[in-house]
């Protein structure tokens, strides 16, 4: 187990990496600078703007710089569009919303995708089934951009407590959170109907159905452990993306996350802020899937041997 | 019950029920269906314990809720560019002079308390009040010089720099051929700030309410890593200090920016509220709908796919203001056959724009005649032909110009931002070439960066564009096209064009400097580097609980005049 997980986090290391080199000279390859404002910028203004922020330097020279700030004083730079605002201020205001906007959207999706995907694989070619099937397909297809702002026309508007959009309120996560766990919740219903329905048609099942157990029992006792195992692989990379933030969800309902900064900081070219958040999803998609490793090893004994041997 | 309890009941609930349903016992589930209604009737009752909203709360505080259509960039004044930053800084720093709550033409004095100037308005004194920054120093006329230093520093690379070109010798200073005891600006005393312009500039007046005009505190920017200090953090939280009606208090990225009334502002018995919160909401529909939940008092734009519900569902909150704002295409000059003026007026000729504001922006604009929108004593617009007889003269000019009925013409491009408006304004006028003079053009929406390094770069044939005044004058449109400006970007230029523009800036009364400008842009639009479409108009949503605002054509609303009732 230790020996896998010194391997996995070496391994996480080197993605990060190549993550973080393509993402340099990517973001340097799109057309315009971080300085372009709506009105053009006369020549020497924007020569002073880049010798300031060291962007008038060759592009290896800039990447061994940032390298060097991070390593030497655990520095991502500042926000070339914010002055004055360091990256990891933004990091440590926006994470935060997005952590716990995920931690509840991925609740509410386990929550409902996998008594959802078990009760279809229970009742399996029945009403139940189609029933959890068709909703979890239509989740799966409705866009966010869709049922986001339906969520915030029907019940943000009408359900007391509720808020359309905003962030001053501890009730405002409910309706993003409820977008973004129904639209996984899909995802983990079909995967979890998928893994039960195998199970359940195996040996050792019909064996405990013949000898008597009790339908809970069987589901949650021995089908689960191994039923869930397909949407235990999808959880970690989904829970990694939910808490790095969703773009759509966050405009929609105007949630101060991760994935505004996302998006602005690309359009808007503020490389470092780039850099920085490319760094924290690297970093959290390799915990994710560490995790889920790791569960998976817990979960399944075959694993365990392979890891052992 | 709490928020958070009302939702672990919830939770409960759903687990007991899953349970039950998954251990086959559905008749039990539904026996305690009576049981749940109750449930979720306590949990609705619960949730209207305050039914009161965010906006009614605040008002109760004394708050104001305002829009601000994005994140601002920074509250540093020589940082700042965009106009959602120019807001927030009009709330927490004053300049030399303030702006009126109802008459754009009217000048009150801000810090200065008079001013006097020479013959030909060269030549400006101002006599400073005795004012304070909120940490307690007094305002003297040495942060104003020291602001002016600062952004016109060669080292700074300050990007709105130009605005204080109009001082003497700024621009040799800003490009680092002058020394900065050259420039136009002294302090003739603590009380006394005196400065010398390039020309003589009688609404200097309007120029000095632009934000970059304002003063800085010398003591906290050189606290804060000194003048030259690109990331100084004297404009974060903790160490603003600032002369206005507020201060900083508290900022959330994407979230909100608050800003509380300042004690020590020399009108602070005039401020209407306690503070203000600024909601930097990008999306429109998602700020409408906001504002239908209760969620801020004023916002900031209403799409045009939602004036029609805005206008019925709250005719009490609706406005629609005049902007100072212009929408037009940019006609790459350079590249043919745009360089063939009779294929320009063609296009412009063929661009039918009341369609344009009935159908594309829904009524919220006017059809633009000129390129100047009407203001500040400045009206150049005219009657419009009826638009059989325009497309019929476009269509000859085309054939002039060697493409009879559109034959043979090259497929242009026109370039937009990924903005929907945008797009489906170009989608419009495509079917309108198409239909009026049988040319095709194709349609690329570009986002926001990749866009302006475009149009800059002018690598392009036609540019969806728009500009929106930065002070009260025609100048501040009709300068645009001065030869190789560095906003004209369509390669267009005119020895007699800027000719006249000098006049203007010669000229010793306002009516001989209007009627330059006017004869700058008849010289203008008989090249037609532009085809202007629409003067826009500001739709948006105001609470009836708002006092104390009124429509203006910058749109530079002095919010300590704003009042919110509860």
């Amino acid at each position: 187990m230790i020996k896998l997980l010194f391997k996995r986090l070496g391994q996480g290391c080197l993605v990060i990496f190549v993550l973080q080199t393509i993402t340099f000279f990517l973001v340097r390859m799109l057309p315009g600078n971080p300085f372009l404002g709506e009105r053009k910028l006369p020549e020497h203004v924007m020569a002073q703007l880049n010798a300031l922020y060291g962007l008038d330097q060759g592009a290896l020279v800039q990447y061994g710089n940032y390298w060097k700030g991070i390593i030497c004083s655990g520095d991502f730079g500042p926000s070339l569009v914010r002055e004055g605002v360091q990256v990891a201020d933004i990091i440590a205001q926006a994470f935060p919303v997005s952590l716990w906007l995920g931690v509840l959207g991925m609740g509410i999706a386990i929550v409902v995708g996998i008594p959802a995907g078990m009760m279809a694989a229970y009742w399996r070619n029945r009403w139940p089934d189609a029933l959890f099937m068709l909703l979890a397909m239509a989740g799966i297809c409705i866009p966010a951009f869709v049922i986001a702002p339906l969520f915030g026309l029907s019940l943000g508007m009408h359900v007391p407590g509720l808020s359309v959009a905003g962030w001053d309120d501890p009730l405002c996560a409910v309706l993003p959170a409820l977008t973004l766990g129904l639209i996984n919740a899909a995802y983990i219903a079909r995967l979890t109907r998928g893994g039960m329905v195998e199970v359940l048609s195996a040996d050792f099942i019909r064996t405990a159905r013949a000898k008597g157990v009790r339908a809970g029992r069987l589901l949650f006792v021995h089908a689960l452990r191994s039923g869930l195992l397909p949407a235990v692989s999808y959880l970690g990379p989904a829970f990694a993306a939910l808490i790095t933030g969703s773009f759509v969800v966050e405009t929609c309902f105007q949630v101060p996350g991760m994935g505004l900064h996302f998006v602005n900081a690309t359009t808007d070219r503020d490389y470092f802020l780039i850099q920085g958040l490319v760094f924290c999803y690297g970093v959290l998609i390799v915990i994710a899937n560490l995790v889920v490793d790791l569960v998976l090893v817990a979960l399944n004994p075959r694993l365990r041997s392979q890891g052992a041997a | 019950m709490s928020g958070g309890g009302k939702w672990m009941f919830c939770f409960l609930t759903y687990c007991s029920l899953a349970h039950r349903v998954l251990c086959g016992r559905i008749v039990r589930v539904v026996k305690m269906l009576p049981f749940m209604c109750v449930c979720v009737a306590a949990l609705l009752l619960s949730g209207c314990g305050d039914s009161r909203s965010s906006a009614e709360k605040a008002a109760e505080q004394g708050v104001l809720i305002v829009g601000n259509n994005q994140e601002p960039m920074s509250l540093d004044p020589h940082k700042a560019t965009a106009v959602a930053d120019g807001k927030i800084i009009a709330a927490l720093l004053e300049g030399l002079v303030r702006p009126d709550a109802q008459d754009e033409t009217r000048i009150h004095p801000g810090m200065a308390e008079r001013w006097e100037h020479n013959a030909d308005a060269t030549v400006w004194t101002f006599y400073l009040r005795e004012a304070c920054w909120s940490d307690g120093k007094p305002v003297t006329a040495h942060d104003f010089v020291y602001a002016y230093h600062r952004l016109l520093h060669p080292e700074f690379g300050g990007k709105y720099a130009e605005m204080l070109y109009p001082l003497w010798h700024a621009e040799e200073f800003n490009r680092g051929t002058r020394t900065w005891e050259e420039v136009g600006v002294k302090a003739l005393d603590d009380r006394r700030l005196q400065l010398t312009l390039t020309c003589p500039t009688p609404h200097l007046l309007h120029l000095l309410l632009h934000f970059t005009w304002c003063p800085v505190p010398a003591h906290a920017v050189e606290a804060h890593g000194g003048m030259l200090d690109r990331r100084s953090l004297w404009s974060r939280v903790g160490n603003w200090v600032g002369n206005g009606a507020y201060v900083l208090d508290s900022h959330h990225f994407n979230d909100y920016l608050l800003v509380a009334a300042n004690p020590r502002y020399w009108r602070a018995h005039e401020v209407r509220n306690r503070g203000i919160r600024f909601l930097p909401i990008v999306n429109g529909y998602t700020e409408t709908r906001m504002f239908m939940d209760g969620k801020l008092h004023i916002s900031n734009n209403v799409p045009p796919e939602l004036l029609a519900v805005a206008r019925r569902q709250r005719p009490d909150a609706y406005c629609q203001d005049t902007y100072y704002c212009t929408i037009f295409y940019r006609l790459n000059t350079k590249r043919p056959p745009l360089d063939d003026v009779r294929v320009r007026r063609a296009l412009a000729l063929a661009v039918d724009r009341d369609s344009l504001v009935n159908d594309v922006v829904r009524g919220a604009g006017r059809a633009a005649s000129c390129f100047t929108p009407p203001g500040a004593g400045y009206d150049h617009s005219f009657a419009f032909a009826p638009q059989g007889e325009r497309a019929e003269l476009a269509r000859r000019l085309l054939a002039e110009a060697g493409y009879p009925d559109g034959k043979g013409f090259p497929v242009l491009e026109i370039m937009t931002t990924s903005r929907d408006v945008q797009r489906i304004m170009a989608e419009t006028i495509q079917a309108m070439w198409q239909r009026e003079l049988g040319i095709h053009v194709e349609i690329r929406a570009c986002e926001w960066t990749a866009y302006k390094a475009a149009q800059q770069n002018g690598d392009y044939d036609i540019s969806s564009s728009s500009w929106s005044g930065d002070y009260l004058d025609p100048a501040t449109f009709v300068e645009l096209w001065r030869s190789g400006g560095g906003n004209n970007c369509t390669g267009w230029g005119s020895p007699a064009f800027d000719k006249a523009l000098n006049e203007a800036r010669r000229a010793s009364s306002s009516a001989v400097r209007l009627a330059c400008l006017c004869q700058a842009e008849s010289i203008m639009l008989e090249a037609q580097p532009v085809i202007p479409l629409y003067w826009s108009e500001r739709t948006y949503l105001k609470s009836p609980a708002v006092e104390g605002w009124y429509p203006l054509l910058l749109d530079n609303h002095p919010l300590d005049a704003v009042q919110v009732k509860p």
